[in-house]
């Protein structure tokens, strides 16, 4: 199957009366890695809450096809069982849920989506102590409220944790760099390479350029205004980092 | 002749002159089953003076402006002579009866009449104890009227360390019956009481239950009290909860309200000693077209005195759910801390929620803080919820835990956590598995 994992044509959505996404057309290959950067209000989240399925958005033009299948007709519950992931920018508290509930509940969902037994209660605990381990995230944060109290970067932390436990075939996440200091920063890119393999494909939706110090991308695409305006190498990052959006926007009115 | 003109009265059809009349009669009918040892009659006859002078409530009384009392106009005040037989009801009423907790003490009522069968070898009776609560903390009509036709009762004392349960259960007899459970218990300064009070059964179509519960907690003394209301849902109950509480003492409340079709609790809890304090947690659920109605009344009324409310509601379909929560800081109450909660949920676009948090200060030491929100389910945790590949059932049902949870969780006792939290999974619903229990 040589079609891309994820293929985006003429994506014109909505939120609200504010036309946010204007036209993308995007293909993710099997196997690479993406990063979509822009400035602040470019459409980048709304980007990836479109392809999470978040209510509010209405896809008014174009298509979103992943493996083959047309996206935006499947639920998002339905989306996150066939292997997209979307990571959050501001991943939101859920007092009195357990952490290792929560991530048991998604990975048996999934599990039981794809006709398979659910998972072994000490397999499963051993996985998860494994991953947190791997994220350097205390064993006391499992059995804590789903990110109860957790800081920024332990929420962010917590998202990479889930995303190592469901491994997913798409993962999209947006600003997972945001608010880390650089050792933090270190841990969630370790995280994220490790789930780099030729049958996945990562979207890092990012504003800065120093992700992608850690996590190198196959593809970098800049949208502003709803579009995708240039894409090239990992060479157009460091090109952003030393020169801004301002001349590509330019560019592109 | 000059009639008294009285505004109309609320509940349905029924005149001034008709409830009273009712109650007159209720009287009567009653009279062979009102134990004189239990209650003096000098008690009954001036409780029930002063619920005719109270009267029925008024629309425009704000105390009163949420509770559906319409079936007051056909329910019965008198209990049911063939339903005050314990002997005879107790097969039903142990099919009805919830799972005992492993180390409480269990007494049992059936139709407000204490079952020995059903109960353990433990008196339920105690001739020397005296009124608990004092004049100040009793002031409510349907209390009263308890007073008035309560059959039988729990009055205790405790010392050192216990823990009761006490299951009022009501079973269907074959006609509407009144049932008046009633609770006193003066827990002793230094004393430490875990106390879980059920009301769980079903009194029959158009029955009424009115239940009265006094607590004294002395000087020192710490108790920790759970009422669990899961009454049948086509239940119609009246609630009178009153609790004084003296120097240094503690004493936690958590409200659990997942059952019956019309619900109207009044609770009143007086700090009448230096440094006492209270913490109320109440959960409330409803679905359907239920009402479940709610009145707290926080007396500060010494100084140092502290409290603090956590009052969570959720109201699915048609269904009513009101918290009205008001604090009363007086000029004696130096220093008192007071924080209120209150925080509703709407599952249904027929919901409602009513929250009234109210503070009324009259001194000027006071730390008081008050909070109140009603609104849906927060669509972002929601979402995130659903992008994890929970199925929206699930979610739903997580989210609901997760609010009820946050009063819940402030339970001291685990004991007492551990049940409140396995009876709202019920609740919620068997999607939301007991796994997501901490």
């Amino acid at each position: 199957m040589n079609s891309p994992m994820l293929s985006i044509r003429n994506l014109h959505a909505r939120a609200g009366d504010h036309e946010v996404l204007r036209g993308i057309d995007l293909d993710v290959p099997v196997g690479q890695v993406h990063a979509i950067m822009g400035p602040n209000g470019s459409g980048k989240s709304s980007l990836a809450n479109v392809l999470g399925g978040k209510p509010g958005y209405e896809v008014t033009a174009g298509t979103v096809t992943y493996r083959d299948r047309d996206l935006l007709a499947i639920a998002p519950e339905v989306r996150a069982r066939e292997g997209l992931f979307l990571g959050f920018q501001y991943p939101v508290e859920i007092p009195g849920v357990n952490n290792t509930y929560l991530l048991r509940a998604a990975l048996n969902a999934a599990r039981r989506h794809r006709g398979q037994p659910e998972v072994d209660a000490y397999d499963f605990l051993e996985l998860v102590r494994g991953k947190a381990r791997l994220m350097k995230m205390d064993e006391s944060f499992l059995s804590r409220g789903v990110n109860e109290g957790f800081s920024g970067g332990e929420k962010k932390r917590n998202e990479i944790l889930q995303m190592l436990v469901l491994e997913p075939l798409l993962a999209v996440l947006d600003e997972t760099d945001s608010g880390l200091d650089i050792d933090a920063l270190k841990v969630v890119a370790e995280g994220i390479n490790s789930l780099r393999s030729p049958e996945r494909a990562l979207v890092l939706v990012t504003h800065y350029q120093r992700l992608l110090d850690h996590v190198a991308p196959d593809q970098v695409h800049v949208l502003a205004r709803g579009r995708i305006v240039k894409s090239g190498g990992p060479e157009l990052a460091r090109e952003l980092e030393q020169r801004g959006y301002d001349w590509l926007l330019d560019e592109a009115a | 002749m000059n009639a008294v003109v009285r505004p109309p009265p609320v509940p349905g059809s029924l005149s001034q002159a008709a409830f009273e009349q009712r109650l007159r009669d209720a009287v009567m009918d009653a009279a062979p089953l009102l134990n004189a040892k239990l209650l003096p009659v000098s008690v009954r006859s001036a409780a029930l003076n002063r619920a005719l002078a109270a009267g029925l409530p008024q629309l425009r009384d704000d105390l009163w402006r949420y509770a559906d009392l319409k079936f007051l106009g056909s329910a019965p005040w008198a209990p049911s002579p063939v339903a005050q037989d314990p002997a005879r009801w107790q097969g039903a009423a142990r099919a009805l009866l919830p799972e005992r907790e492993a180390g409480f003490e269990r007494l049992v009522f059936v139709n407000g009449r204490h079952a020995p069968e059903l109960s353990d070898a433990l008196p339920a009776f105690d001739a020397g104890v005296g009124p608990v609560v004092p004049e100040r903390t009793r002031h409510e009509r349907f209390g009263w009227l308890n007073d008035a036709f309560a059959t039988d009762l729990v009055r205790l004392s405790v010392e050192g360390t216990r823990q009761l349960e006490i299951v009022f259960v009501a079973t269907p007899v074959d006609q509407p019956q009144a049932v008046h459970p009633r609770l006193e218990l003066a827990v002793q300064p230094g004393a430490a009481l875990t106390l879980l009070e059920r009301h769980a059964g079903n009194a029959g179509g158009n029955s009424l239950i009115n239940a009265a519960t006094q607590l004294h907690v002395g000087k020192g003394a710490r108790c920790q009290h759970l009422r669990e209301q899961s009454l049948s849902l086509d239940s119609q109950f009246l609630d009178t909860l009153q609790v004084a509480v003296d120097a240094d003492a503690t004493y936690e409340l958590t409200l659990l309200q997942l059952g019956a079709r019309s619900l109207r609790s009044s609770q009143r809890l007086s700090l009448y000693g230096t440094g006492a304090s209270v913490q109320v947690n109440g959960v409330a659920v409803a679905r359907g077209a239920r009402t479940l109605d709610h009145s707290l009344l926080v007396d500060h009324v010494a100084p140092g005195t502290r409290s603090g409310q956590v009052l969570r509601g959720i109201a699915h379909d048609r269904s009513r759910i009101a918290w009205r929560s008001r604090v009363e800081v007086a000029a004696t109450a130096r220093n008192a801390a007071a924080e209120q909660s209150l925080k509703g949920l709407l599952g249904g676009t027929g919901a409602e929620v009513d929250l009234r948090p109210q503070l009324e200060i009259h001194t000027d030491q006071v730390r008081a803080s008050h909070g109140a929100t009603t609104g849906a389910l927060d669509e972002n945790m929601r979402f995130y919820l659903l992008s994890r590949g929970l199925d929206p059932d699930t979610a739903r049902g997580l989210l609901e835990w997760s609010f009820l949870e946050d009063a819940v969780s402030r339970i001291g006792d685990a004991a007492l956590r551990r049940l409140a939290e396995q009876r709202l999974v019920a609740t919620l619903g068997s999607t939301v598995a007991g796994e997501a229990l901490q």
